[in-house]
């Protein structure tokens, strides 16, 4: 799985999806670099967690192309048994971080860490376990490496989540939400973890309901709403001159809260 | 290997006759299960442990002994005191072991009733009776419906059982007719679909009524 | 109560209660490899394999336990299948209890959160290795607790197979009603008896269950 150096990371060409009558994405187009951060926002049933989803193939889509580093991950033309044995090589490739974790409960942390490395490239106890310490040093959790997720805040899991995503050298990293079930004072610690990847150049596709943290971190930020991208561009443009009234009516209803908007004074 | 079904059609008569003493038996059954179930339940809650503790005893063993044990002892053991007929020793047995269960169950659901339902009751003015009559009963009841609906529907099938004892419902009866004409496949495999239909006909029966009260938990 | 009575019937009661053990614990074990059976064909990719295991799931928990002994110790024969009655009593507990079990270890699995299953395949895991890692392990607490309860009304449904003339708990039970004419004492050691095996099951389920839970109170 090696291409060139300018094949985009990550490619959508025309994806539509749907769910019954109710068509969730009429048809997206999107490119990642390597290397680069993307943010989509938008409300509920926008549509952005399908999408991600969908280049997981956790959702399957109906039409369109979704690639990997050049690779085709959607293949309509693969049957049974071996679209699974090509999805399941793909996807080690791609990091899935879930709203709500679900991270293994009956593994421990650094179990939870080393499971895929291990049975699925066979690495040796040992290096899986020198592997697993190191990324939940990089999370800040190498003292809960024991401990069950049962006993762990939903910051801290959200951190062992990250790391056990890492643990399979993914070429892209993609947040499903990933704050959005924690507590406000819990967010700030997993949005340092996932700043700290950005500045590692990692690739990542980011759907969030952050406003803030969009806007700090991204390359590029898309607004979604009703299965399509309204607007896309710098966050610096989306974010303070929106182009569309729909992106101006979300966003106004999304930072009237943040301090940073807030007028009076 | 030839099959004759025509013996099954000729003593048709004599299994009809066991299906309505099977489903006679099971109406006597759900009724005095359901209703002894429900008062064993209040008492053994609301009385003092002298009454209450011999009556967990009670659904204790019931629930961890075989029905065909419990009928051999009330058949062998009470009929040789008393001169009970079998019918009445066989639906008594196989009430008092429905009743045990369906107990277990109205005891979980009453005491799953919160206590701010008997306050909000005792605050109207309701007495201590009048909030179980009107109050916790029956939320307790409409909880209980999904497995009171699986425990008859299982009684339905135990009723079998009550053959072992000379009873003569449907299982007795074809063994009757067993005994003329040789027949035990045939026979067996028609009272196997009988008791199959009148099993789905109480879970279209229980999905129905499920669904009623389903509103009203 | 007549204790002498009591002390002279026990070895026989033991010696039956034994017989009752050995055949819910051969009809357990061969039960569970008919219900993961039909746990595979429930799944299966083909239509009619799905419709043979729900058919015969619904028809054997549609019909007495009973009948289906009678139909396949007396009816057998007759499409030649000829036992004895340990070994009859042994499949038709297995095939019985088996149907139960299925649905048992579907709805254990069932059980396990969707996310679990979502979380494992984005890794890369594939389904089968997804069950064996993740989900099983998840599963089985609820499964064991609830093939306790099967084994529990597999020890009760045993007493049916002394229609058949097994010599087992229930069996020798009547007998003995019958020869000393006293029927409290019979009852009351093999009740104990009974009570003795369920709660020896319910201990050793307990035990196995707290083994496979035990991540849940690290």
């Amino acid at each position: 799985m090696t291409a060139a150096t300018d094949t985009p990371m990550v490619e959508l060409k025309g994806v539509k999806k749907r769910f019954g009558a109710l068509e969730v994405l009429k048809g997206i187009d999107l490119k990642v670099d390597r290397g680069k951060i993307i943010s989509i926002i938008g409300p509920s049933g926008s549509g952005k967690s399908t999408l991600l989803r969908s280049i997981n193939n956790l959702e399957e889509i109906d039409e369109g192309r979704i690639l990997l580093d050049g690779v085709q991950v959607n293949r309509p033309d693969l049957k049974g048994l071996a679209f699974e044995r090509h999805i399941n090589h793909i996807r080690q490739n791609m990091g899935m971080v879930f709203q709500h974790f679900n991270l293994f409960p009956h593994l421990s942390t650094l179990e939870n860490v080393t499971l895929a490395p291990r049975k699925l490239k066979g690495m040796d106890a040992g290096s899986a376990r020198e592997l697993g310490m190191e990324l939940l040093e990089r999370v800040g959790l190498a003292d809960k490496a024991s401990v069950y997720p049962s006993a762990l805040s939903g910051g801290q899991k959200q951190r062992v989540a990250i790391a056990r995503a890492l643990a399979m050298r993914p070429k892209v990293m993609l947040f499903d939400e990933a704050t959005s079930a924690l507590d406000p004072e819990l967010v700030e610690e997993v949005n340092q973890v996932m700043k700290r990847l950005a500045e590692e150049h990692m690739t990542m596709l980011i759907v969030t309901h952050e406003m803030a943290f969009a806007r700090d971190v991204s390359d590029w930020a898309m607004f979604m709403d009703g299965g399509v991208v309204v607007e896309e561009n710098t966050p610096a443009h989306l974010f303070t001159h929106p182009d569309h009234e729909r992106t101006r009516h979300f966003l106004r209803k999304h930072l009237g809260n943040q301090p940073q908007t807030q007028p009076h004074g | 290997m030839e099959f004759d079904f025509s013996p099954v059609i000729t003593y048709f008569p004599t299994l009809a006759r066991g299906i309505g003493a099977t489903l006679l038996i099971a109406v006597v059954v759900a009724l005095l299960s359901v209703l002894g179930g429900q008062l064993v339940a209040v008492i053994s809650i609301f009385t003092r442990k002298a009454v209450s503790w011999p009556l967990r005893f009670f659904i204790w063993l019931f629930m961890t002994t075989p029905l065909l044990l419990q009928l051999y002892f009330l058949y062998f053991g009470i009929g040789e005191w008393i001169l009970i007929p079998a019918v009445a020793v066989g639906v008594l047995g196989l009430g008092f072991h429905y009743m045990a269960y369906n107990a277990d169950i109205f005891i979980a659901t009453i005491k799953s009733v919160s206590h701010g339902q008997y306050e909000a009751s005792r605050s109207l003015g309701f007495g201590h009776l009048a909030t179980l009559f009107y109050i916790i009963l029956p939320q307790a009841f409409y909880r209980a419906v999904p497995q009171l609906g699986n425990n008859m529907i299982i009684m339905v099938k135990d009723t079998s059982v009550l053959s072992a004892i000379g009873i003569a419902e449907l299982v007795y009866r074809s063994q009757y007719a067993i005994s003329v004409t040789f027949r035990p496949f045939e026979f067996y495999i028609t009272i196997a679909a009988i008791y199959y239909l009148i099993n789905v006909l109480m879970e279209s029966g229980q999905y129905w009524f499920e669904r009623r009260a389903a509103n009203r938990r | 109560m007549d204790i002498n009575l009591m002390i002279d019937i026990t070895p026989l009661l033991v010696k039956a209660a034994w017989v009752t053990l050995d055949i819910s614990a051969r009809g357990l074990f061969f039960g569970f490899f008919i219900a993961s059976a039909l746990v595979v064909l429930r799944t299966s990719r083909h239509l009619p394999l799905r419709w043979l295991a729900r058919g015969y799931i619904s028809v054997v928990r549609g019909t007495p336990y009973f009948v289906q002994l009678l139909l396949v110790f007396y009816g057998g024969p007759a499409i030649g299948l000829r036992m004895d009655p340990f070994t009859c009593g042994v499949v038709v507990g297995a095939f019985n209890i088996g149907a139960y079990m299925s649905e048992a270890i579907r709805g254990a699995i069932e059980s396990v959160d969707s996310g679990q299953n979502e979380a494992s395949r984005s890794l890369g895991f594939g389904r089968f290795a997804t069950l064996q890692h993740i989900v099983l392990p998840q599963a089985a607490g609820l499964m064991i607790r609830s093939i306790g309860v099967l084994a529990i009304i597999l020890i009760k449904n045993s007493s049916l197979v002394s229609i058949i003339s097994v010599v087992e708990l229930t069996y020798q039970a009547q007998r003995l009603i019958g020869s000393t004419y006293k029927p409290l004492e019979v009852f009351t050691l093999s009740a104990l008896m009974y009570i003795v095996i369920i709660y020896a099951v319910m201990g050793l389920v307990e035990l196995l269950y707290r083994r496979a839970t035990r991540y849940t109170f690290l």
